[in-house]
């Protein structure tokens, strides 16, 4: 019954743990989610997306280390695993290969159909 | 510092081990919102945090996203299993509850047929009825709603300010003769006032709804304008009336729904053809109903005031006082019963209650059923509560699993339900004279029953889910279990009441029966048997009622015929105002008065007492025949030869001399006293024409004969005929329906209830298994296996007869006490219902004893 589908906003989350690599969990990817994408969003929401994808197998993760402005307390690191890695390769194909069929996009400039 | 109240709130429903983490990615959310903004912003920022950490992921009680759908499909693929593996018992619990809630449904749709009566018209809220308040020289206070037409004439004119529209009817709707072409037929309609049909807020479907402004003019209900116009337009079409007036077609409205007042009119055409210029309406004819609709804002109370005394300046001194008052449109249907005055419960209501409280219980003894029979079941089930317990299941999940059956059952017996109902709703209504329907689309229907049903479930399932969860697990295992005696008490105190229900209900249909039963076979006191009844219309039928009679008498299928101005189904014709001249002495009550043809006596075959029948070759103007309850009332002893004085005139004659005394003629409600009947002789032109049929011959042929010999005298008169017996036995009818309806209730009752201890007894039978063997193998006989095993129950039916005989009597003889004519409740009802109730608990019963006595004694050892 596991959903192995991603959605617009896991695939986002997916690719900012990817970027933030090391430093991947639920309050640096809601500040890194902000900063690029100028939208506002819960550490809540981030979280239970996270933990969605990790039912997905997409992610795994383990606890790290401490630091004192967490007042000591440990932080859980999150890392794409290969299927994860696998899902967004085909979603980034599937995007590709729908672009390359839209006329304006297929030789490579926008062509608005102006002339 | 992050506040401490917001992580309070978010540790009372944040998993555990989610704790840490969260902790510190909000406490780092909190440091750099101060650093970027302000402390404030961030112990703000810090509670829409916490709040945004309300998901289902994060909560205590849930282990996981997806595990609480898995466990409920799981608990009801469970209990689907468990009922397929006992189809039997499946079937009882199912179709036990099923029947107590098609009998809900149906009542429930009946009740609310009843309480919405007349709401079809717009104007319910503002339509009332006059009726009159009679006080009699007796002192005795009558309502009743025959009015004088000035009433409503007066009312208009008088008072336009507090009556809207005022609509006037003749007190009695008879059959008028329609025809269209060659077709013709009695059809029930209204003569109204103009105001009439837009009073009822009639729905037209085309035409003018004030179209009977016109006095030519007649409106057709749907299916009328249907049965004589088919398809085509009948706008315009011409109507005969009564073999007189021509009629134009000037509207069509849509049939008025059955729970109406006036669901029995076919046509409304004008009062005014009958009261006009040149025949105004009287103050002293009380043949006439008057309704009205209230202006808006207009007290009831008030207006009832205004027209109290209309009457009084047009009433004789002499007679006692009228007092006139308005009853509103909401109290016709079920509040329209009075008692010296003042508003009773009605018979009607009362019904609404029984058959509320019949629902009620019906519903209650299924719900019981449902429950005992799965406590005794899940007693069965005490060693998988066990291992269940053992391989780690908690309380809380054993609930879950209780609940879940308890409700699949009782889905399915709601489904199962619906569908019956819809099944025999058409039976239904056939014998409750409605005509009801499932609301599909109703949401406060199917609310209710969706409510009903988890009710019966949680109420159903509670027991056995709160009391099995709580086994310990080792005594579960180890078969040391028993239910206490307290609960084989409730179910025996359940059993009880079940019965005691039942053999109520039986009693109560044994009575029903009974009494009606006794009211058909009382004594008429003429034959009905071979009679027919004829109703004249055209002058014509009156100019030739001796040809007519001599042309019959000769086809030799006819013994004889007579007429009379009122038919033999009524007591019509009620006058008062007599005095013996003997004595002087006013005679208090008032007689039934007709007047009849001098063969009428040999026609209805009457029974004559005392002196002689009325003869056409004697003066016997000044003659009367009086009945017997009528001889009785009077105190006379030696009846022939009293000289009755009237106050009126009666045919030009004030003095009466009796000559003859014959049996009470039943003609009003066979459950009343007789009404004191006063025969007039006349050889005057009368509408009501009876026909006694000569029994040598064949009715086919008699009446063939009768007909051929009618049309050749009456041509163009339609022979239109009833059997007279078959007219009587209508009045039957709505006790008839009482009882088919009470039937069908105890019926069900019974069925229920022996659902019920079917189940049981199966399982204490089962429960037995091991016991019935050993005693087989040091020897008990079958029967005295199949007393032990009976004996239980045989001993609650006796405790529930004993409880049901006396709450019996006491409603019945309730029931009875609004019968003149009544039987008397009697020991062998009781033993008879109490007999029955006990017999076929006792085959219910036996069907397992018996087959436990009976079965292998090696097997009943081996089980388990």
């Amino acid at each position: 019954m596991k959903e192995s589908k991603l959605g617009d906003f896991e695939e986002t989350i997916l690719l900012l743990v990817g970027i933030l690599g090391e430093d991947a969990y639920a309050f640096k990817i809601a500040e890194e989610f902000e900063s690029q994408t100028k939208r506002p969003v819960s550490i809540g929401a981030v979280h239970s997306t996270l933990s969605r994808i990790e039912d997905k197998g997409f992610l795994t993760s383990a606890m790290g280390a401490a630091s004192a402005e967490r007042g000591g307390r440990r932080k859980r690191i999150y890392t794409i695993t290969a299927a994860g890695q696998r899902a967004l390769e085909i979603s980034r194909e599937l995007k590709m290969n729908l672009w390359n069929q839209f006329p304006a996009f297929a030789d490579g400039k926008l062509n608005f159909g102006i002339g | 510092m992050p506040p401490k109240p917001a992580e309070k709130f978010l540790l009372l429903f944040l998993k555990s081990e989610l704790v840490e983490e969260v902790l510190g990615d909000l406490d780092e959310k909190f440091y750099r919102t101060i650093e970027k903004k302000s402390e404030r912003r961030a112990k703000l920022n810090y509670w829409y945090q916490v709040f945004n950490y309300l998901r289902p992921f994060a909560f205590k009680f849930f282990k996981s996203n997806s595990i609480i759908p898995t466990m409920i499909s799981h608990n009801f693929k469970i209990s689907y299993r468990i009922l397929l593996k006992n189809k039997l018992f499946s079937a009882i619990n199912i179709g036990g509850l099923a029947m107590g809630m098609i009998v809900t449904i149906l009542i429930g749709l009946w009740i609310n047929d009843e309480l919405s009566f007349n709401t079809y018209h717009k104007n319910y809220d503002q339509i009332v009825q006059v009726l009159r308040k009679n006080t009699e020289l007796d002192g005795s206070i009558s309502v009743n709603s025959s009015l004088v037409g000035q009433v409503g004439v007066f009312m208009k004119e008088t008072y336009p300010a507090v009556f809207d529209q005022v609509g006037m009817t003749f007190f009695r709707s008879r059959a008028q003769l329609l025809s269209v072409g060659k077709q013709s037929f009695d059809k029930i309609g209204y003569f109204f006032q103009p105001d009439g049909p837009e009073m009822l807020s009639l729905e037209m479907m085309s035409g003018d709804i004030h179209g009977i402004d016109d006095r030519s003019s007649i409106l057709l209900s749907q299916s009328l304008a249907k049965t004589f116009f088919g398809d085509n337009n009948p706008i315009g079409e011409v109507v005969n009336l009564n073999l007189q007036t021509d009629l134009k077609v000037a509207g069509v409205y849509k049939d008025i729904p059955n729970n109406s007042e006036f669901a029995n009119a076919t046509f409304m055409a004008s009062m005014d053809l009958i009261y006009n210029e040149q025949n105004p309406y009287a103050w002293d004819n009380y043949n006439i109903r008057v309704y009205a609709t209230l202006k808006d804002g207009v007290d009831l109370n008030e207006a009832s005031n205004l027209i109290k005394n209309i009457m009084t300046p047009h009433r004789d001194s002499e007679d006692g006082p009228m007092e006139l008052f308005l009853l509103p449109m909401k109290d016709w249907h079920l509040n329209a019963e009075f008692e010296d005055g003042i508003q009773v419960t009605s018979k009607r209501m009362l019904f609404v209650r029984l058959y509320a409280t019949i629902g009620v219980f019906v519903l209650l003894l299924a719900f019981i059923n449902f429950m005992n029979l799965n406590t005794a079941r899940f007693q069965n089930r005490g060693k998988e509560v066990g291992i269940r317990k053992t391989v780690g299941s908690l309380r809380s999940q054993l609930i879950t699993q209780f609940l879940a059956e308890s409700t699949l059952y009782a889905l399915a017996s709601f489904i199962l339900s619906i569908v019956i109902v819809w099944l025999i709703l058409p039976w239904f209504n056939g014998i409750s004279d409605k005509t009801l329907g499932i609301p599909w689309s109703n949401f406060t229907f199917w609310l209710t029953g969706i409510l009903f049903t988890l009710l019966s479930a949680i109420l159903a399932g509670s027991y056995p889910a709160l009391f099995l969860s709580s086994f310990k697990p080792l005594n579960a295992l180890s078969g040391t279990l028993k239910q206490g005696i307290a609960s084989v008490r409730l179910r025996q105190g359940l059993v009880i009441f079940q019965f005691t229900i039942s053999i109520l209900l039986m009693i109560g249909t044994i009575t029903v029966f009974n009494q009606i039963q006794h009211a058909k076979s009382r004594p008429v006191g003429y034959n009905q048997e071979d009679l027919i009844t004829v109703r004249g219309r055209s002058d014509e039928f009156y100019e030739k009622y001796d040809v007519l009679r001599a042309e019959l008498k000769r086809t030799g299928m006819v013994e004889e015929m007579a007429a009379a101005n009122y038919p033999l189904m009524n007591t019509l014709g009620n006058n008062g105002g007599f005095s013996l001249r003997e004595t002087g002495e006013r005679i208090a009550f008032s007689f039934n008065t007709i007047f009849v043809s001098p063969e009428y006596g040999a026609t209805t075959q009457w029974e004559l007492i005392e002196g002689r029948d009325f003869s056409r070759d004697r003066d016997e103007v000044a003659n009367v025949i009086i009945s017997e309850s009528a001889v009785k009332r009077m105190g006379l002893s030696n009846p022939i030869g009293s000289v009755l004085q009237s106050k009126w005139e009666f045919k030009g004659r004030k003095e009466f001399t009796v000559i003859g005394v014959v049996k009470d003629m039943i003609k009003g409600s066979p459950y009343e006293e007789p009404y004191p009947l006063m025969v007039f002789p006349t050889t005057w032109a009368m509408s009501f024409l009876f026909i006694r049929l000569n029994p040598e011959m064949g009715y086919v042929e008699a009446l063939q004969k009768i007909q051929e010999t009618f049309e050749a005298t009456l041509p163009g008169h339609p022979f239109n005929y009833e059997f007279v017996d078959n007219e009587y036995s209508t009045k039957f009818r709505s006790e008839e329906k009482i009882g088919s309806l009470a039937t069908f209730f105890s019926f069900l009752a019974i069925l229920i209830s022996c659902l019920g201890l079917f189940g049981l007894s199966a399982f204490v039978v089962e429960q037995r298994t091991k016991e019935i063997g050993i005693r087989k193998v040091l020897g008990a006989s079958v029967p005295t296996l199949w007393k032990l095993l009976s004996k239980d129950f045989t001993v609650l039916v006796i405790i529930s007869s004993a409880l049901a005989i006396p709450a019996a009597s006491f409603f019945l003889n309730i029931w009875l006490e609004s019968y003149e004519y009544r039987i008397e409740i009697t020991w062998w009802m009781y033993a008879l219902a109490a007999a029955s109730g006990f017999f076929i608990a006792l085959l219910t019963v036996s069907y397992h004893s018996i087959r436990a006595s009976i079965g292998n004694p090696i097997e009943a050892l081996r089980s388990e």
